[in-house]
């Protein structure tokens, strides 16, 4: 090895010895600046951080603040709202008690207005009417004169209902005509009715009788879908109109809703006629000739109802009726009858059949009648809905059709009755029978055999309010007797086949 | 001395009874209220139910506001009695015509 050359060598390798580190420590010093400013970087986002979450919590609390105070104020607001609802309970409460202490209840008040006004109360309903009436009659009826005619007729049949308390009622009905006669004022009804209890009704006075459906419930010239009565219960009617006595009468349900039984039994005056001769008119409680009405009456009634009113198949009426008592002496008047009636919707059909028996006296065989009905009413509303025009439909919407076929059958017709109900004098000579209100004034309506079909349009204005118009066709038939008031008996001839228009215009009080 | 003291022993009893007493009556008065209202809701219903079968049987149905309340009283007894219609059914038409 050189020796000149080998402290050069050291001092290299002494230089690269010292460098070395130096040279890593310089590396190192980079490194560590690098760091050095990221940490201060992150040191001042944190910082930022911090302010940001300082400022939020300080907004925050700020907001915590405002929150308390405002929840503070509401609560003391609801505390005043509640102390004042207590406050204004406690007034109303104290206006309460005082009204009550003070002043009277709606109750009190009303009891009072009772007391004031009585508690007994008064009303007129009824009925009114007027009539035209054209009867055309083409033909004679063994030798009994007439002519078509044409007749105004006016009716008032007033209904007055007097209530003294709520267990019973008085009720009167008058009846003021003015027709072909003159002006008429009669008594119909005068009877009070006394509810002893739930089933049990006495009903004392004069009534209508209360044989089948007619005179009791479709009499009243607003409830009859007719102007004129059917034949059994019109001017040869088989059984007396009215009855002055006492009755018995309730009803009760005796299984569904609608299903219903009621009874009527009574007892009055008794049947009278007026002669003693087959075929007279039958009366009651008027006596036509008083020696001949000595007996007592009884009756009963039973209507059944078997069509409860939630199966919606309409409701249906049988019933059967008696009536029976003593005349001229111990001999018997007696007489029977069915009816029934049904009803749904627009249609309604009903009829009767009733008939009679009457012991003579000699010569005389036993005087029998009947007589029956049936009529049918269908109401057009609704329809023709859609393809008829709007002012025919509410036409049509008011408007009933009927048709009905009566008739009475009795062996003999007293031709006194017939007579006397013809004053219509011309020159001392007879000219017709008298229509009247409800009567076409037909003598074919006399005859034995009188049958009649009857055709109604009916326009109601109001459920009772109606024009009613009628168009009858009398078709009697052939035979039986007129019998006069000693006895003798002459065969009817001919048969007059009349024809009657009526248009009744009647409101139902 | 004892009639005072009878008396005084009367006169607690009554006051301690007096408020039960009162309470119990305007507890039953409430409930007769009540009932009451029921049962006009049930007439009402059924009468709803019967007036236009019962009343077309024989003739249209008339609406109860053509006549006064007192008016339905006299014709409702008079109805009754014609129809011998049973006394709860007459009872619901009735309340059903004063309603309308």
């Amino acid at each position: 090895m050189n020796a000149r050359r080998f402290p050069k060598l050291v001092l290299f390798v002494l230089a690269v010895a010292i460098a070395i580190p130096s040279a890593r420590v310089r590396a190192d010093d980079s490194s560590d600046a690098k760091s050095l400013r990221t940490i201060v970087r992150e040191l001042k986002r944190l910082e930022r951080d911090r302010s940001h979450d300082r400022d939020q919590i300080q907004r925050l609390e700020k907001r915590v603040d405002q929150l308390e105070t405002e929840n503070a104020q509401l609560k003391a607001s609801s505390t005043e709202v509640k102390t004042e609802a207590t406050q204004t309970a406690q007034v109303v409460k104290q206006i309460q008690t005082q009204q009550t202490q003070s002043q009277a209840s709606p109750q009190e008040f009303s009891s009072a207005i009772d007391r004031y006004l009585g508690s007994h109360t008064f009303s007129v309903t009824g009925a009114a009417g007027v009539d035209f009436l054209y009867d055309q009659q083409p033909h004679a009826i063994d030798g009994i004169p007439r002519g078509s005619q044409n007749t105004f007729a006016l009716d008032w049949e007033p209904m007055v209902l007097y209530r003294p308390a709520d267990w019973i009622l008085f009720e009167g009905v008058g009846s003021f005509s003015f027709g072909q006669n003159g002006t008429g004022a009669d008594l119909s009804l005068a009877d009070f009715q006394i509810f002893l209890n739930d089933y049990v009704t006495v009903v004392g006075g004069l009534f209508d009788q209360p044989f089948g459906d007619w005179y009791e419930n479709q009499s009243p010239m607003w409830v009859n879908r007719f102007v004129t009565a059917p034949l059994p219960f019109a001017v040869e009617s088989v059984v007396p109109p009215a009855e002055a006595g006492i009755q018995l009468r309730g009803g009760m349900q005796w299984g569904a809703e609608g299903q219903d039984i009621d009874y009527t039994m009574w007892t009055g005056t008794g049947p009278s006629f007026s002669e003693p001769v087959p075929g007279a008119t039958v009366s009651s409680p008027t006596p036509i000739r008083s020696a001949q009405t000595n007996g007592k009456s009884f009756g009963g009634r039973l209507r059944f109802y078997p069509i409860p009113v939630d199966t919606d198949c309409g409701r249906l009426e049988l019933g059967a009726s008696t009536y029976n008592g003593k005349w001229m002496g111990d001999r018997w008047f007696t007489s029977w009858g069915v009816d029934f009636n049904y009803f749904k919707g627009n249609l309604q059909t009903r009829g009767e059949f009733l008939r009679s028996y009457r012991s003579m006296p000699t010569p005389f065989a036993q005087d029998n009648r009947e007589g029956w009905y049936v009529q049918v009413g269908y109401f057009l509303n609704g329809l023709g809905q859609g393809f008829l025009p709007e002012v025919v439909q509410k036409i049509t919407d008011k408007t009933e059709l009927l048709v009905r076929y009566s008739g009475v059958n009795q062996h003999s017709v007293a031709i006194d009755d017939i007579t006397g109900a013809a004053a219509v004098v011309s020159s001392g000579v007879q000219v017709g029978l008298l229509p009247d209100f409800g009567l076409s004034g037909s003598p074919a309506l006399f005859a034995p055999h009188a049958r009649e079909v009857a055709l109604g349009v009916d326009y109601w204005i109001a459920p009772s309010i109606v024009w009613q118009n009628e168009f009858d066709l009398e078709l009697p038939r052939a035979g039986g007797l007129f019998t006069n008031a000693n006895g003798t008996s002459l065969p009817v001839g001919s048969t007059p086949n009349d024809r009657a228009f009526l248009s009744q215009f009647t409101i139902g009080l | 001395m004892e009639p005072m003291k009878t008396l005084m022993i009367a006169v607690l009893l009554s006051v301690i009874v007096a408020g039960p007493i009162a309470k119990a009556a305007a507890w039953a008065q409430e409930n007769a209220s009540a009932a009451a209202q029921a049962e006009h809701r049930r007439l009402f219903r059924k009468g709803a139910k019967l007036w236009p079968v019962y009343c077309n049987t024989c003739h249209n149905a008339r609406p109860g506001s053509e006549k006064a309340s007192y008016e339905w009283d006299e014709i409702m007894m008079h109805m009754r009695t014609l129809g011998n219609v049973p006394p709860d059914d007459a009872r619901a038409i009735l309340e059903y015509l004063k309603t309308r």
